[in-house]
């Protein structure tokens, strides 16, 4: 089953003298209980994109569609009450609110979906169980590490069993370890719960972890690799050779 | 890129950015600016003009300089918050301290000339208004002249010098005192974190409201005999400012949070949008907001109940006036009042006439007084009273040995807790004549020169000629007669007031109440307005105060905003959020600010005047929504602010 559907997809900046376009023509179908993750050089437009499949940009031209529902040409109010219900974010710097707990900051997303207070905290204590926070839910965000605080982004995103899950650069301030729990955490609940979840990165190791790699490179597909049968590892050699082929350095290793 | 670029450009931007800085400044001034002007005003001129009052106009002054400068320090402490990275990262490309805190002053300086400029134009233009204002409060009638006052301008210019060379010290310690480090961290900064509410803190709480209730309760009591005299009076109201006060800080400090604690626990971290904007930001900065809530808290209430205090003695000023005269005209000299009646007849003026003949008695009325107050002027057992017969007043009924009081002052009745009733003795040069004092009358029967504020007895015709050839020859005044006219078409009284002029008698007291009607009411209305600009600068500020504090919040809160706005939270869902939020923020010590304000106003208003509730909820509505005006403006600063956070 189809998630997410994009079309012709084109972004530009500025107005007609400094325009610079991001995006130039990208079709992109993302399938249900897909881990994809989506990578290119700095500039290559790959947050851009993620945006605007998100819904928090709009598109110059072209149709975003998630679950049968077309997103572009719709009113802000009505795209967010659409993001608050259907999609789950992670981004770079945690975005957790430093007022709230952790336990508060991971049940925000559902207190306006109407489901009763039990059932909230019953999917609160097995998420936080999965992904180890169990013990920091009354912790505030300044006092946990980084891996835990984006840990508890995650599980806000998963939170209210969202369509799709749009993560940017999740791992970008992490040191290495806390970077591969959080993966590993990441691709045990995609297969667990058959989340679909859209990574932006520009870290190969990250990027293995996905069952379908995009690159980008000047704002159109470069190329598309499937992880298929393969062991994480080759799949991670194949990822470095095509980033070497694009980079036009050949990594080592 | 040249030093004096650099100050252009950081200009320009920091306008911009903190035009309220600029507000702030340009308001401050021409306050400052218009209440000088009056100061020096020709009317205010002690020796030509018709206003007295200079000293009460001098000293508002002085207590409009320590508000403003208050404000503007606290305007200034903000601003230097929110550039601390700029000076962090002057710092990181190798400028010393000295050459920043140049570029600072420098900056400062421009900026105070010109608000300056702007501050004085604004406070020149309204100065008339104000002006106006005073006197039609006050009664004078003279045109308000446009006329700028070189003296006010001299001395707005040597404050705002004084004030910024202030503000230059402080920027100076604060720059030398901050690392680089510690500049870049200054917003990041969170306050000290809400952990679990201890059992102190509840104890905090608890002890807050105690404190509250206590002086609440003394300020009950203060004039109810239990504190009988003027140092225990003194005291009182010491403690209680004190109790008051401290009270509140604990009160915000503990109970507010406690309660916000225990409405958060039972949420058990299930909060929605609304609670997360309002509760939880509230929450997170309420033991530093503690301070700033009791200042503002305690701000209002002084200026509310002192609005009201003033606006009650102009509000009372026509019926005080009613009291001491007893009729349109008194006169206690008869060739006087037979030649004003003469003049009347003349231009067709119709009146009445009343003649009440006085005696003065000593009166022993220890029997009533029920508090022993030593700062009474007066032996109880020796009251110097005039005594009128029933007959002459027309009005009351007074059996032989009965007598009944009339025209009590309030305070009086209120220091010595005066009983309504009971036995008093009469004392004449030969005699003793005991007396059943039967009730309290508020009819005014003869005018105050015989009573001076104490108490006036009316007697039985026949008690009255009893009694009128036994009194003590050396206690009656040079006049034993009231003349009362009462003027009968009430378009005619001003009339009749030029022709009581035109009869002047130094050697008989004469009153009029119109004339006695202005005299109050220019003298409260003075202090009215005195007090009336005041109030308004601690509005203004503590609102600014407020509305700043809001700013600093929502820059600081902005990427939570983003952060929401990306979860697909609506700006609406947001704003209601934030409606809480300003409910919280202003309407608490709006609220706690009214309920202290009523215990003062409530504890001591009899010595103001003789109506209490119209004037206190005048003053308390027209308060209440100049004040929301800032919780509405902060809520539109917010609201643009979540607009841009996408």
């Amino acid at each position: 089953m189809v998630i997410l559907e994009a079309n012709k997809l084109y972004k530009s900046y500025g107005n007609r003298f400094t325009k610079q376009d991001v995006l130039r023509g990208i079709d992109l179908t993302i399938e249900k209980g897909e881990f994809v993750s989506i990578m290119g050089a700095s500039g290559s437009g790959k947050t851009t994109l993620l945006n605007v499949l998100s819904s928090i940009d709009r598109v110059s031209r072209g149709t975003v569609v998630i679950e049968n529902t077309e997103m572009t040409g719709r009113k802000e109010k009505n795209l967010a009450e659409f993001r608050k219900n259907h999609l789950g974010f992670i981004f770079q710097e945690y975005n957790l609110l430093d007022t709230l707990t952790v336990k508060e900051n991971i049940l925000l997303p559902l207190s306006i979906v109407k489901i009763p207070k039990r059932e909230a905290l019953a999917r609160f204590e097995s998420l936080a169980e999965e992904l180890g926070i169990l013990d920091i839910a009354d912790k505030y965000p300044n006092e946990i590490s980084g891996g835990q605080k984006q840990r508890t982004s995650a599980a806000r995103a998963f939170i209210h069993e969202p369509s799709i899950i749009f993560a940017d650069e999740p791992t970008g301030a992490l040191d290495s370890k806390s970077a591969s729990d959080l993966l590993n955490k990441l691709s045990e609940l995609n297969e667990k719960r058959s989340a679909t979840i859209a990574m932006v990165t520009h870290d190969p190791v990250a990027a293995s972890y996905c069952s379908r790699v995009i690159f980008i490179q000047d704002g159109r597909i470069y190329t598309q690799l499937n992880k298929g049968d393969q062991s994480r590892q080759a799949f991670f050699q194949d990822i470095m050779k095509t980033q070497g082929v694009l980079g036009g350095i050949q990594n080592e290793y | 890129m040249s030093i004096n670029q650099l100050i252009v450009r950081n200009l320009k931007k920091n306008i911009k950015n903190y035009y309220l800085y600029v507000f702030a400044l340009v308001f401050s001034i021409a306050l400052y600016f218009a209440f000088v002007t009056l100061q020096y005003d020709p009317e205010m001129d002690p020796a030509t003009g018709s206003l007295r009052g200079e000293a009460a106009v001098r000293a508002a002054s002085v207590l409009l300089i320590a508000i403003v400068t208050i404000f503007l320090l606290y305007a200034n402490q903000l601003f230097m918050k929110r550039r601390s990275k700029e000076f962090g990262l002057f710092q990181l490309i190798g400028m010393t301290k000295g050459r920043i805190f140049r570029i600072v002053s420098i900056e400062n300086f421009l900026l105070y000339t010109c608000s300056l400029a702007v501050g004085i134009f604004i406070g020149f233009a309204v100065s008339k208004l104000i002006t106006m204002t005073l006197f039609r409060i006050t009664g004078v009638e003279s045109v308000a002249e446009l006329n700028f006052s070189l003296q006010a301008f001299w001395q707005t210019l040597l404050v705002f010098a004084v004030i910024y060379g202030v503000i230059s010290l402080i920027n100076y310690f604060y720059l030398r005192k901050q690392s680089i480090l510690s500049l870049f961290q200054v917003q990041t900064k969170t306050e000290d974190k809400v952990k679990k509410v201890s059992w102190f803190e509840i104890g905090y709480g608890i002890l807050g409201i105690v404190l509250i209730s206590a002086g609440y309760y003394v300020s009950g009591r203060m004039f109810s005999g239990d504190f009988a005299s003027i140092n225990g009076l003194f005291g009182t109201m010491l403690f209680i400012l004190a109790s008051v006060i401290l009270g509140t800080y604990l009160f915000y400090k503990g109970s507010v949070r406690w309660a916000g604690h225990l409405l958060r626990k039972k949420k058990q971290g299930y909060l929605n949008v609304n609670e997360v904007l309002s509760l939880s930001s509230v929450l997170f900065r309420m033991k530093s907001n503690a301070f700033l809530l009791t200042v503002i808290t305690t701000v209002s209430a002084l200026a509310i109940g002192l609005l009201s205090l003033s606006y009650i003695s102009y509000y009372s000023a026509e019926k005080s006036a009613e009291r001491g005269v007893a009729a349109d005209f008194a006169f206690t000299d008869e060739e006087t009042a037979t030649s004003f009646q003469e003049n009347l007849d003349e231009r067709q003026i119709g009146y009445e006439t009343n003649q009440v003949d006085v005696l003065i008695f000593d009166v022993n009325v220890s029997n009533l007084i029920t508090n022993d107050f030593e700062a009474l002027t007066f032996d109880p057992t020796q009251m110097t009273m005039p005594v009128v017969s029933a007959k002459d007043t027309g009005a009351v009924d007074v059996a032989e040995n009965e007598v009944v009081f009339t025209e009590t002052n309030d305070i009086i009745k209120k220091l010595t807790g005066m009983k309504d009733s009971g036995e008093v003795v009469l004392e004449g040069e030969n005699f003793n004549l005991p007396l059943e004092m039967t009730s309290m009358s508020d009819l005014s029967v003869i005018n105050s020169a015989f009573s001076f504020g104490l108490p006036t007895a009316i007697v039985s015709e026949k008690t009255f000629s009893q009694i009128s050839d036994g009194s003590d020859p050396s206690l009656q005044r040079p006049y034993d007669q009231h003349i009362g006219v009462e003027i009968t078409d009430a378009n005619q009284i001003e009339e009749a007031n030029t022709i009581f002029k035109s009869l002047e008698n130094d050697q008989y007291p004469q009153m009029s109440k119109l004339a006695d009607e202005r005299a109050q009411k220019q003298n409260m209305g003075l202090a009215m307005f005195i007090v009336g600009f005041l109030g308004l600068a601690f509005l203004v500020t503590s609102g600014c105060v407020l509305y700043f504090k809001q700013m600093d919040e929502g820059e600081d809160e902005k990427p939570s905003y983003e952060i929401l706005r990306k979860l697909g939270f609506t700006k609406g869902d947001l704003l209601r959020g934030i409606q809480g939020k300003q409910a919280f923020n202003f309407g608490i010590p709006l609220l706690v600010g009214l309920l202290h304000s009523y215990f003062v106003v409530q504890s001591g208003w009899f010595l103001f005047g003789t109506e209490l509730w119209t004037p206190m909820l005048i003053v308390m509505v027209i308060y209440t929504l100049l004040y929301s005006l800032f919780g509405i403006l902060s809520f539109f600063y917010y609201r643009k602010l979540i607009h841009r956070a996408l």
